[in-house]
């Protein structure tokens, strides 16, 4: 397998197929940064046009686009806090406070060097590791993806911000819009009014550019003439090379973000956001000042954004062996390697091992190019953005949302939606009302409800289906540790303050 | 009756620079579900060859609508212009179990059924690991011990759903159903032993020749591309399901331009390299002309609703 590898590389190497993926990177950072538009849609656009080129430039440009997109995502999420990919909610936490003390260049950096690292981890994972880890994604039934899911849902604790009630009912909120559509088993119709544009559930997307990117639109419009805050001049960039020592503390992040976020990829049906909470949660519990975070932490940023990047090929590894895509962009990819006759499936490695090697190549290409495109075009000529007169900057802005989420099924109510969205993402700005809760609860509940449910079918309605196994209980023992793990420790901390005072 | 004669000759004459005419504007190709999917792949593949076919500089363009599991595009295809520049895919037995289940506004009858390209038998199929290694041992398990024996499928009211039910019907034993979110996910389930067995298409298990044992097939006859497995039929279950895809427009289209659209579409069957890319697709042709299709698709229609009426899913 080793020798194919290598033997796949010379192909990669040639012009047109080394500048499909640098093309790819570059437009997958465009697109990314563009609230509304995101990998997904960019490769769905692609696919048709992919017909008439030879394989590896196709892929190379795929390749190059998923990398560039979860990168992109980043830079409105740390200058303007609207998330360009739904990936990049996690780096707004720290991300935007850091731009608004003035060191959004930084923060950009700190960015694209995770990305880029989590996207290298992630690429040699699916060249070396594929098969053994396609294995490990078939010990994942719907018991065990069903605590995945609760695991996931555990972290909203540490994401409820000030006040606990208000970040409940957000979740609650986020939880009830996954309920909508038709359900996961039998297909009846739930709250969709008879719409059938509601059928299919609420579009993560739709949600996503409503109520995160609405808000500081018109937060940017209702006072057309501020100045202050956040600008060009006071981004504070600096070359990459000199911003790089400062970032030699986030090593164990590196490690540890791209670790879950390659096991979040090959999870089936889990996704970039779900990595990027995870381990933004998980770095700050290990973090020993967890109070910075939020405030500003620049190790929040490269949680978010190493894990985000790590899920990319690591996302193509179920998809590839099993025919699974462990994501949307992954499902899109797929079809784009059917249009060329590469059919998932453990005989593809066999078959046509130049393309599907050379394809992972591209994937770790892509993810070193990230550094160097990203690096400049981020810095330089992306966060100049915030140069721009206010309403123009809003405008545009409003226009792309519009347009993205448009593009997604063609449609205008998907549209009405998105405004729909919008004023109630305004409403609970203005009154405090967290919104990753909701994302959260979106994403998660729709996925614990159907591997609950079918686990019970699985179990003909037995309860203890969902503690059958030892890779179950596993992650049952991982879930209670997170949630009891700190109460204890507070507790032991008190005790011990106390025995102190006496 | 030299009347009557010549007032023939005349429409045919004026027919036909109506029909070199046609098409005059690209002809659009609606697609129910997303780009890169299965059905997706199969409209582009039809659509680069059909613009050959027609000649004339013809545009075919695909168009995605995806949505309430393809009912978004089937409806706009009933309801457009039967002019022939709005044509669609059309999955069976998928898009006429939607107008059981729900209320739809369109059935069997809106549509016009130009042509058949691939037909996917259904199988019933464990994994390479299980103990069973025949469609009997399987069966004798299931009656032994109701439910006990689990089906992975790739949803509720699709062709895996109907096999399932069909070879319960035929055997008398019971299945526990698990309706996955697609068939790429069922077949997981069945590697990782989350389930004991399936009823996914043939075309699913091809390229998993070594992870998967597939007991038997659910058609007529033996299929070319697993000549090893036995029919249903064979072992003495009449039983034949199978996942189809063609193209058709919406009813009323005039025979002038309906004919045209066939012919060009039988032409596009023929093209050896069109049969080339379908099979690297993995998709299995069995090509049907429009009059079969129609055919095909009012007898899947009455099975279809006999089931409704039996084992109603929802």
């Amino acid at each position: 397998m080793y020798s194919e590898l290598l033997h796949a590389l010379p192909e990669v190497l040639t012009f047109a197929n080394f500048m499909a993926v640098i093309v790819g990177v570059v437009a997958g950072i465009v697109v990314g940064a563009m609230p509304g538009l995101s990998a997904t849609m960019a490769i769905s656009v692609l696919v048709p046009f992919t017909f008439g080129m030879s394989p590896l430039v196709a892929l190379g440009l795929m390749a190059g686009i998923y990398n560039g997109a979860m990168y992109g995502g980043a830079i409105p999420a740390v200058l303007l806090r609207i998330p360009g990919t739904p990936a990049a909610v996690a780096t707004t936490f720290d991300g935007y406070p850091m731009a608004q003390k003035g060191q959004g260049g930084f923060a950009l950096q700190v960015a694209v060097v995770s990305s880029s690292i989590g996207g290298i981890a992630s690429a040699i994972a699916l060249m070396v590791l594929a098969p053994p880890l396609s294995r490990v994604t078939l010990l994942f039934g719907p018991s065990e993806v069903f605590w995945v899911a609760i695991f996931g849902l555990a972290s909203i604790i540490f994401l409820l911000g000030g006040n606990p009630v208000k970040g409940l009912i957000s979740a609650c909120f986020g939880v009830f819009v996954s309920v909508i559509g038709s359900d996961p088993i039998f297909g009846n119709d739930r709250f969709t009014f008879g719409q059938l544009e509601m059928l299919d559930g609420i579009n993560i997307v739709i949600l996503l550019v409503g109520l995160y990117a609405l808000p500081p639109v018109i937060d940017l419009l209702e006072v057309p003439l501020k100045t202050d805050g956040v600008n060009g001049s006071k981004l504070g960039t600096e070359p990459i090379w000199r911003a790089l020592p400062r970032m030699k503390r986030f090593w164990k992040t590196w490690i540890r973000s791209s670790i879950i976020g390659i096991w979040i990829g090959i999870l089936p049906g889990a996704g970039g956001s779900m990595a990027a909470f995870m381990s933004y949660n998980e770095a700050r519990r290990a973090s020993r000042t967890p109070d910075t975070w939020g405030n500003g932490e620049p190790e929040g940023v490269a949680a978010a954004e190493t894990a985000n990047n790590a899920d990319t090929a690591s996302a193509l590894i179920p998809a590839l062996t099993l025919g699974i895509p462990g994501t949307a962009v992954a499902a899109v990819m797929l079809g784009g390697l059917l249009i060329h006759g590469l059919q998932p499936g453990p005989m593809l490695f066999r078959e046509n091992p130049d393309i599907v090697f050379g394809f992972m190549w591209q994937f770790l290409f892509g993810a070193i190019l990230l550094v160097l495109l990203g690096g400049s075009l981020a810095t330089n000529s992306f966060a100049r953005l915030l140069n721009l007169p206010r309403p123009l900057l809003g405008s545009v802005i409003i226009v792309l949302m519009l347009i993205g989420v448009y593009s997604i099924h063609g449609r205008m109510f998907d549209v009405y939606l998105m405004l729909l969205f919008g004023a109630i993402g305004y409403v609970m700005d203005k009154l405090k009302f967290p919104l990753p809760p909701v994302v959260l609860g979106l994403i998660l509940g729709g996925f614990a409800e159907e591997n609950l449910r079918l686990a019970l079918r699985i179990g003909r309605g037995d309860w203890s289906i969902l503690f059958a196994n030892v890779t179950s209980l596993v992650i049952v023992a991982l879930t209670v540790a997170v949630i009891v793990g700190p109460m204890i420790k507070r507790l032991l901390s008190k005790d011990g303050k106390t025995a102190e005072g006496n | 009756m030299k009347h009557i004669l010549a007032a023939l000759a005349i429409t045919a004459l004026s027919a036909v620079p109506a029909l070199a005419e046609f098409p005059e504007k690209p002809i659009e190709i609606i697609v129910g579900y997303s780009a890169g999917g299965g059905t997706d792949v199969m409209a582009r593949t039809v659509a680069k060859f059909l613009e050959k076919e027609l000649g004339n500089g013809a545009s075919v363009i695909v168009k995605n609508m995806p949505g309430a599991g393809g009912q978004i595009g089937f409806t706009e295809v009933a309801h457009a212009a039967p002019d022939g520049y709005t044509l669609g895919t059309f999955n069976l037995p998928a898009a006429l179990a939607l107008t059981k289940d729900r209320k739809a506004d369109y059935n069997a009858e809106s549509f016009t059924y130009l042509a058949n390209f691939v037909d996917d038998p259904n199988t019933v199929v464990v994994s390479q690991s299980s103990q069973f290694k025949t469609l009997d041992e399987l069966l004798a398990s299931a009656k032994e011990n109701p439910g006990s024996i689990t089906f992975g499928l790739s949803s509720l009211g699709g062709n895996d759903h109907f096999a399932a039910n069909m070879m319960a019907d035929a055997s008398g034993a019971e299945f526990t159903l698990v309706p996955f979110k697609g068939a790429a996910m069922a077949r997981t389930a069945l590697l990782g032993g989350h389930v004991a067995a399936g009823t996914m298409a043939l075309s699913q298990t091809t390229e998993f020749k070594n992870e998967l044992r597939v007991l038997a097939v659910l058609s007529e006859e033996r299929s070319s591309f697993r000549p090893d497995v036995p029919t249903a039929k064979e072992l003495g279950y009449n039983v034949n399901m199978s996942s189809l895809r063609g193209i058709v427009g919406p009813a009323g289209m005039s025979s002038e331009v309906s004919g045209v659209l066939q012919d060009a579409l039988i032409a596009v069957n023929k093209n050896e390299e069109f049969q080339k890319t379908m099979a690297g697709q993995g998709n299995p042709i069995a090509f049907a002309d429009g009059e079969t299709f129609r055919d095909i698709a009012k007898s899947q229609d009455n099975i279809v609703g006999a089931l409704w009426e039996k084992t109603p899913w929802k």
